[in-house]
């Protein structure tokens, strides 16, 4: 064996640190790292079939993890649609009904506004950290940073359907993807970066595909166009109240 | 009435009568053997249908008699549970088995569908004594205990969620503080009912473990089987006592769809008799009414050398009823060998999709109830007297003098 590649292997050695703390950390930082902020986006979102496509705009304003208002500004039949999120509860407002509708949980594992988003995907909060036992896979290097696979795999008695889920996720805490396996573990669902860029002043995915793995182009993609973060909020625009008056539209 | 002539003479002129046209009574005599038959039939698969129906929903957990919290049937959560003490016995007269459960209205979910159902935790000691699960086929194993961290689901149910046993489903629904519980369960076995819609709604796991993710000591129902089916209101006038805050129905009240149907069997039986009889009756008339006319000129010089019309009238019915509980009799024999004859139940799968919504299983089996023997025996009797009321009639106004001129 040369040095070279004894080197080679000491470093790799060094890289892949197999440990569940390491990959706790890591999902910890990222989940930290939104916990407390505040942001405003523009977004857009394409909701993609075989035989079809349908874009929509949205706009979103969220409070760390646990708050969150959307509110579709087109087309024009969807206009004035909006979720609110605070904490583990979800209300749907529809302007054309004048109804808020508290979301049964029943429902959270149904489609989001008819996209491969489900509620669920919007609602969980932090509860990688306690409902699974994680661990690090794999650690590589990729355009300058290092990219770290963590396996989650559900406790048994977690309200989790899937069999498995891995994430892929970059030194700087940017997703790369999300993947959720059935407990044959066949891949169902995959959430991919698709672009990652500036905006607002920080680094991460600006674009997001869901892809529905075992019905092809079936996907939905969520595109920032515009964000601001820690930006001022008014202390009611997380209420029933301001998603019935739609505030802040 | 006074009798001048002895009733071994009339009962003997009547059966001379009946031979004279033999072709003629024995053909009657068939048609009223073959009614009698189908009567009895018919009524011993309606019984047969009716028991089943009882069967269906005294076993779909219901249980003959039931206690539930005041408002939890229009409310089935958590919240209108009672608490039932650790070494409860029901004393019960005919008591045939008992099990207290906790059973609400959840959600359960797969990684590829999401269903409402209702969650049953159970005792599975107790509950294999008086429920449906007794007679399912089970794939998997059966729950252990009420303790037991696993579930059972139907065969439909897991068809629609793509699982299989082993595999890890979620349970969600309401806890004692209404607020959402959730929580991961493996699924122990997978159970064939007789009906699919069974098989969609319950969901079974132990009772202390749907107690814990609920939140709660208490139960929703104390359900009781009786070996009788009319010991019931007896049962819960003495449950009512028992549980004076709670509410204890019958099944007849808990299933009001049912009861309606398990009564209008009994009507239906009787539907059926009288539709029998009446196409019965216009040939047992016909007949008589032809025996009388054509004995015109006999009945007529009867009457002339003094037999009273009261023994004319007598002999008529006497000639009726004779055919008429002879074809009885004879009815009843042969409808007794093919209820016997098809005591093996007749096979219904084809159609099991389509009865199912009428309490049917797949297998019906006809009952034959001493009852419905007495019944059609005492019914046939009475309305083979009412037939020949008007040939009768018809005897007693033969003016002597006119029938013997002709």
């Amino acid at each position: 064996m040369t040095r070279t590649s004894i080197l080679v292997c000491l470093l790799l050695w060094l890289a892949v640190p197999v440990s569940a703390e390491e990959a706790r950390a890591l999902v910890a930082g990222a989940i930290d790292l939104t916990r407390g902020t505040t942001s405003y986006a523009k977004m857009s979102m394409q909701i993609h079939r075989p035989d079809w496509q349908r874009n929509s705009s949205l706009v979103a304003w969220t409070r760390g993890r646990e708050d969150a208002l959307i509110r579709f500004t087109a087309p024009a039949k969807d206009a004035g649609n909006a979720t609110l999120k605070d904490d583990e509860k979800m209300w749907t407002f529809t302007p054309r009904l004048n109804r808020v509708i508290r979301l049964p949980y029943s429902l959270m594992a149904q489609s989001w506004a008819g996209s491969d988003f489900s509620y669920n995907d919007l609602s969980r909060t932090d509860n990688l950290l306690h409902d699974y036992r994680l661990s690090l896979v794999d650690s590589r290097q990729q355009d300058g940073h290092t990219v770290y696979t963590i396996e989650a795999v559900p406790h048994d008695d977690a309200p989790v359907v899937w069999g498995r889920e891995v994430l892929v996720l970059r030194d700087d805490y940017v997703l790369l993807s999300h993947t959720f396996h059935d407990q044959d573990d066949l891949p169902l669902k995959r959430l991919e970066a698709m672009e990652i860029g500036e905006k607002g002043g920080r680094v991460f995915a600006t674009r997001m595909r869901m892809v529905k793995l075992e019905e092809p182009d079936h996907w939905t993609e969520v595109n920032y166009d515009e964000v601001q973060f820690d930006v001022e909020l008014e202390d009611g625009l997380f209420t029933v109240y301001s998603l019935r008056s739609g505030a802040g539209g | 009435m006074r009798t001048s002539v002895p009733i071994k003479v009339l009962a003997q002129m009547s059966c001379r009568n009946l031979w004279r046209h033999r072709r003629r009574n024995v053909m009657l005599l068939g048609a009223i053997v073959l009614a009698v038959a189908f009567v009895l039939l018919a009524n011993s698969l309606l019984r047969g249908w009716q028991a089943q129906m009882l069967d269906t929903v005294v076993a779909n957990l219901t249980g003959h008699v039931k206690v539930l919290a005041p408002g939890y049937r229009d409310d089935p959560s958590i919240q209108r549970g009672f608490e039932l003490s650790a070494d409860y016995q029901p004393a019960v007269p005919g008591l045939d088995g008992w099990t207290s459960r906790v059973r609400v209205p959840g959600v359960i979910l797969s990684e590829r569908d999401t269903r409402g159902v209702q969650l049953v935790g159970v005792d599975p000691a107790q509950e294999l004594q008086i429920s449906f699960l007794a007679d399912v086929a089970l794939e998997g194993e059966f729950l252990a205990s009420p303790a037991d961290r696993r579930v059972l689901i139907g065969a439909a149910l897991a068809e629609q969620l793509e699982t299989r046993i082993g595999r890890r489903i979620v349970l969600m629904t309401q806890g004692s503080d209404g607020r959402n519980r959730e929580a991961g369960y493996r699924i122990a076995g997978i159970y064939r009912a007789s009906s699919s819609s069974l098989e969609k709604v319950f969901v079974f796991t132990g009772r202390e473990v749907l107690q814990s993710l609920l939140d709660s000591e208490a139960v929703t129902e104390l359900s009781i089987r009786l070996t009788e089916n009319g010991q019931r209101n007896q049962a819960k006038d003495v449950l009512q006592r028992q549980f004076s805050n709670q509410e204890a129905s019958t099944w007849d009240e808990l299933e009001p769809m049912a009861a309606s149907m398990f009564r209008f069997v009994d009507t239906a039986m009787l539907i059926w008799f009288s539709i029998m009889m009446a196409a019965l009756a216009f040939g047992l008339v016909n007949t008589l009414v032809t025996a009388v006319m054509e004995r015109n000129r006999e009945l007529g010089m009867l009457r002339a050398i003094g037999m009273q019309p009261g023994i004319l009238l007598l002999q008529v019915v006497m000639e009726s009823l004779m055919i008429v509980s002879l074809g009885v009799l004879l009815g009843i024999g042969f409808g007794v060998l093919a209820v016997h004859w098809l005591s093996e139940g007749i096979d219904l799968s084809q159609w099991t999709a389509g009865i199912e919504s009428y309490y049917m299983g797949s297998l019906l089996v006809p009952v034959l109830l001493p009852y419905d023997i007495l019944r059609v025996l005492g019914l046939s009797l009475l309305f083979g007297l009412l037939a020949s009321a008007f040939p009768a009639w018809r005897a007693v106004r033969v003016e002597p003098l006119d029938a013997m001129r002709r």
